[in-house]
């Protein structure tokens, strides 16, 4: 088993190339599980159409197998709700000039990631 | 749409975007189109009289094509390769078909640039038809691709009505190329034949595209969205309906025209609205260099307008400025527009193009360069000031008929063409060279962040 801990700070290291911030502190991580050698991931992309989909789920899925105790990698996207400006972290909106009024994170998912991480 | 993937994968695959062709189908259109765009720098440079000469003589018309053909349809057919499946979801219909068409395509733009250079029409008609066949293959792998579109958006209709219309262009450049040798073929004037073919090509397929995939690329890059989808949809049918009045009563050289012009503009101006609420409503604050020249290129419609508009009303200009203003004109919508449009676009895309061929399967194994990090948003930036000193001289050269304002114009244009062309060598760089630090353990083993 792995300690989540280190399976977020894993996903942290995965930069989208674009935007120059890292996959979770965007919030395309909803949620990550751990069942014995498997890890579960469920991501979403900044619109469902993004170019850069399939470069950063299989970079979820080489960085996570990277890791010693992990056999099996499950990498799910999900689109619904579509991923907003909430589910961004405070660095990150400070990254892309994203304005302070705009709304915060709150989401179940976004907790989710807290308590794991 | 899950993905179950077991651990040590032998090497890093080749990942593409989803549906996407091969990177080597559009990159080696896109290069075909920075080469053409260097040499006509080049031509612009030793001829700066081109800005200021009537524009229907050999030099001027085989310029205009080195443009329009060597350096935007290389690049819009190139974006529109790997755009079109992966912006609408719908795969590539032939990659074979896409290469052969690049082969047709090169031979057909070199040698009418070279037969419209020594005015021999016979060889225009001839490579002209050759280049007529590539667009036809273009024409028909786009159809076949579009054919698989899950939903019919704006930009699919964009896509769709622009790729239709440059079949239209070829058509009315063969006719044109015809009734040269065979004058009793043609009712029309000749110089309102040849206008309402350029209006054809530049509004019809080029400005008409850029709107379309405004509504995809604007919000993507800025994060943001479409605000209102049915003003996306009447800015694109008006302006097909309006290239077609355009073309039709240019041709005819009606005083209708006009109306067709306002057709076109009440087109651009909900693309305009659109357009700024995308900008409004975008969640990225920082709005980087070539999203600028993007979005210079398409506020230099304006004035583009405008000037179409004072050629289109009677009477409004003195015959004697007529030629002038038709220059000032040219400039705004060749130099201007179009330039702007497709060198902003290609600093955005022709990293991401690159990136995607070298490094999408080092992303989570090794450390890859981030897209602005594979070229100087410095240059970049010297670049885009410089084109717009070019064009505003270009616009008083052409206004003033100025030799000076035309070289120094040129020159400046020059200076713009250099610094995004070595952009370009240094992303193309990458393809030899990677920047991916192969040899540092996977990421797994990096010291972690707290």
């Amino acid at each position: 088993m792995n300690p989540a801990g280190s399976i977020w700070n894993t996903l942290r290291e995965i930069v989208d190339p674009e935007l120059g911030c890292n996959i979770v502190d965007l919030g395309l991580i909803r949620s990550m599980t751990q069942s014995g050698t498997t890890v579960r991931v469920e991501m979403t992309l900044t619109s469902p159409g993004c170019p850069l989909g399939s470069a950063l789920e299989s970079a979820v899925e080489s960085a996570l197998l990277g890791l010693p105790g992990v056999e099996a990698v499950e990498v799910r996207l999900v689109f619904e709700p579509p991923w907003s400006i909430a589910e961004v972290s405070p660095a990150a909106r400070a990254q892309l000039g994203i304005p302070v009024a705009m709304p915060s994170a709150g989401s179940a998912t976004t907790l989710t990631r807290s308590a794991a991480s | 749409m899950a993905k179950c993937k077991h651990r040590h994968p032998p090497e890093a695959p080749r990942i593409t975007a989803a549906n996407a062709p091969s990177a080597t189908v559009p990159l080696r259109f896109i290069t075909a189109g920075i080469l053409a765009l260097v040499l006509a720098g080049g031509w612009l440079v030793a001829k700066p009289e081109l800005l200021t000469r009537y524009h229907y003589g050999p030099d001027a018309v085989a310029f205009a094509h080195l443009v329009l053909l060597g350096f935007a349809a290389s690049v819009v057919m190139g974006v529109l390769y790997q755009f079109t499946p992966v912006a609408l979801d719908a795969r590539l219909h032939s990659e074979r078909i896409a290469r052969w068409q690049w082969w047709l395509h090169l031979a057909g733009v070199a040698g009418m640039v070279w037969m419209f250079r020594r005015w021999d029409m016979w060889q225009v008609g001839q490579f002209g038809l050759v280049f007529g066949l590539g667009v036809a293959l273009f024409a028909w792998n786009m159809a076949r691709t579009l054919a698989h579109v899950p939903r019919w958006t704006p930009v699919a209709f964009g896509v769709a009505s622009s790729v239709g219309w440059l079949l239209v262009t070829v058509l009315a450049g063969l006719f044109l190329a015809c009734t040269k040798l065979w004058p009793w073929l043609s009712p029309f004037a000749p110089l309102a034949q040849m206008h309402a073919h350029a209006h054809l090509g530049v509004l019809g397929s080029f400005i008409l595209l850029t709107v379309a995939v405004s509504y995809r690329l604007v919000p993507m890059f800025l994060i943001s969205s479409v605000q209102d989808e049915r003003r996306a949809w009447w800015s694109l049918i008006l302006l097909n309906l309006g290239t077609g009045a355009a073309a039709v009563t240019i041709a005819l050289e009606s005083r209708w025209k006009l109306a067709a012009l306002l057709i076109v503009l009440a087109g651009l101006a909900l693309h305009a609205i659109e357009l700024h609420a995308i900008l409004r409503t975008r969640m990225r604050a920082m709005i980087d260099c070539g999203m600028q020249s993007f979005l210079t290129g398409i506020a230099l419609l304006a004035p583009a307008a405008g000037s179409a508009l004072a050629l289109c009303w009677e009477g409004l200009l003195p015959a004697a400025a007529v030629a002038r203003a038709e220059n000032v004109y040219a400039v705004l919508g060749i130099f201007g527009v179009l330039w702007f449009v497709l060198i902003g676009m290609l600093g955005k895309i022709l990293p991401f193009f690159v990136w995607f061929h070298r490094y999408s399967g080092d992303i989570g194994r090794t450390k890859v360069p981030q897209l602005a990090e594979m070229y100087s948003a410095r240059l970049q930036e010297i670049g885009r000031w410089s084109h717009l000193a070019g064009v505003v001289c270009g616009v008083a050269a052409a206004a003033t008929d100025s030799m000076p304002l035309a070289t120094a114009a040129a020159g400046l244009l020059a200076v713009t063409i250099a610094a995004f062309t070595f952009n370009a060598a240094r992303i193309f760089s990458h393809l030899r060279h990677p920047a991916s630090q192969t040899g540092e353990p996977p990421l797994a083993g990096i010291p972690l962040s707290p």
